[in-house]
């Protein structure tokens, strides 16, 4: 494993068990607000859990449900969208779109057998690197909580 | 010489029988230059022999065949395996048989539940018992007709449109490939104005939608802008060849009898993201899996967990 010595120490500091479980958390950053946000939180050092494998879309908005769907019954053990703050979109409404969105997600994640726990979609601007870091320390203890996603053990 | 052909049906309502007939004049060229083996439909022939002498089923050898229905009895297995040994382009006519269409359904539910509600559950019914005698064994779901053998070419719709099963035949009769399916959606395909955004929330099922009569349809806004559920995002195009989707020319929603856009698309997954993303509410649609999957449950739709 390729771990850079500032990730190995840090690890080491926080101990978890051997057995704790780690989750795999997809998470999708608008380019205007939260990348910016969770880039703040990298050069801010602030701590979170690595659990999180963060993908740059341009807009909240452009994350149709099927990926979100997909994610989570290929094995991802979480899915975080976070966009701009509603109103602060920088395509307006884009966010608004992905609150309406998250609505069907949760609706079909039950279909799918899949705990609503298992996903979120949180505003995160590009001024809030402390909070970007609690997002994903909450979701990922949300996460552990629930376990390993069951499409992963099938 | 003529090309011969066979015909099957399995869980089917005869629909996708008639389309061949409705293919009109055209029928009676194509008609001349093939000559039919099997069709239960119109004509007597016997599977276990004219006096039921023979001990298996037995089709003809054909050039083409065609089987229309998905598979729900051990009978449609072993006869789906007899038509496929025998006949040397197999095609799946309608829905039922390409994605198990409205039979499939019943996926919904296991076949003991299925089989309750149908003989003894449902109120309407005086029970008999179970029939037992003589019938076929059910298998555990619908198939479709390819989960079952392989198949060569589909023609999907409910019921599938004349103009694709005569292009089918005339092109096997000229020796040339069979034509693809279309690779767009039905949306794709509409004429309509579209927004990207919701006039209102959705509407009852069958509430007419706004229009000119005699207008193009071009200026009529899509119906499901309108709040007309319609499935055109996740339906395969083709319907109308190279005109107007069937049902919209009608100024009618798609249903999705075309089937799913690919064969690993998932329709709900698609339709609440086509719903969601223009501003209507996913969670008035009642039945989601069943309304999105209609024509498509066949390895779609699945019993519930029942906890
Ligand atoms: S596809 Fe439709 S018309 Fe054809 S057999 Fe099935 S139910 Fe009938
Ligand atoms: S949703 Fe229906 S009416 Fe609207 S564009 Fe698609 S097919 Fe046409
Ligand atoms: S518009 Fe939809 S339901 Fe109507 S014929 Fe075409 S694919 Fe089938």
């Amino acid at each position: 494993m390729g771990m850079s010595p500032v990730q190995s120490v840090s690890a080491a500091a926080e101990a978890p068990p051997a057995e704790t479980f780690q989750p795999l958390i997809i998470a999708l950053c608008c380019n205007w607000c939260s990348y910016a946000g969770a880039d703040l939180a990298g050069v801010s050092r602030i701590q979170y859990p690595p659990s999180i494998r963060m993908v740059r879309v341009m807009c909240s908005g452009m994350v149709h449900p099927n990926l979100v769907i997909e994610a989570l019954t290929k094995g991802a053990d979480g899915v975080l969208i976070c966009g701009c703050h509603p109103g602060d979109c920088h395509y307006q409404e884009g966010n608004l779109k992905a609150e309406k969105r998250a609505e069907a997600i949760r609706l079909m994640l039950s279909d799918f057998g899949i705990e609503e726990e298992r996903f979120r979609l949180e505003w995160v601007s590009a001024a809030e690197g402390p909070r970007f870091a609690q997002v994903v320390r909450d979701f990922t203890e949300q996460v552990q909580k629930l376990g390993p996603n069951p499409y992963r053990t099938q | 010489m003529a090309a011969r052909l066979a015909e099957e049906w399995f869980a089917i309502c005869g629909g996708c029988e008639v389309t061949i007939l409705d293919i009109g004049e055209p029928l009676l060229d194509v008609l001349k230059q093939v000559e039919i083996v099997h069709m239960p439909v119109i004509m007597d022939h016997k599977l276990f022999g004219q006096t039921g002498e023979n001990a298996e089923m037995e089709i003809p050898a054909a050039d083409v065949g065609l089987i229309s229905g998905g598979i729900r009895s051990e009978e449609h297995k072993k006869l789906a395996l007899e038509m496929r040994k025998k006949c040397t382009i197999l095609i799946s006519l309608g829905s039922c048989a390409c994605f198990g269409g409205i039979p499939a359904l019943a996926n919904q539910y296991s076949t003991q539940e299925m089989i309750e509600k149908v003989y003894r559950g449902s109120k309407s019914t005086e029970s008999n018992g179970l029939p037992h005698e003589q019938i076929p064994e059910l298998l555990d779901r619908v198939y479709a007709v390819h989960e079952v053998v392989p198949v060569d070419a589909y023609l999907p719709g409910c019921p599938t449109t004349p103009d694709m099963v005569a292009n089918a035949l005339v092109a096997i009769l000229e020796g040339k490939p069979l034509p693809a399916l279309s690779s767009k959606s039905v949306c794709d395909e509409c004429p309509t104005k579209r927004e990207k955004k919701a006039v209102g929330t959705l509407k009852r099922r069958y509430d007419s939608p706004d229009f000119k009569p005699g207008a193009p349809l071009s200026e009529m806004r899509c119906l499901m802008e309108q709040g007309i559920l319609c499935l055109g995002p996740a339906t395969r195009g083709g319907c109308g060849g190279d005109s107007v989707p069937r049902c919209i020319r009608a100024y009618m929603p798609c249903e999705g009898c075309f089937g799913p856009l690919s064969e690993k698309a998932n329709p709900m997954v698609d339709m609440m993201g086509a719903l969601s993303s223009i501003g209507l509410d996913p969670k008035q649609i009642p039945d989601r899996a069943a309304t999105f999957n209609r024509f498509a449950g066949a390895g779609r739709l699945r019993p519930a967990l029942r906890r």
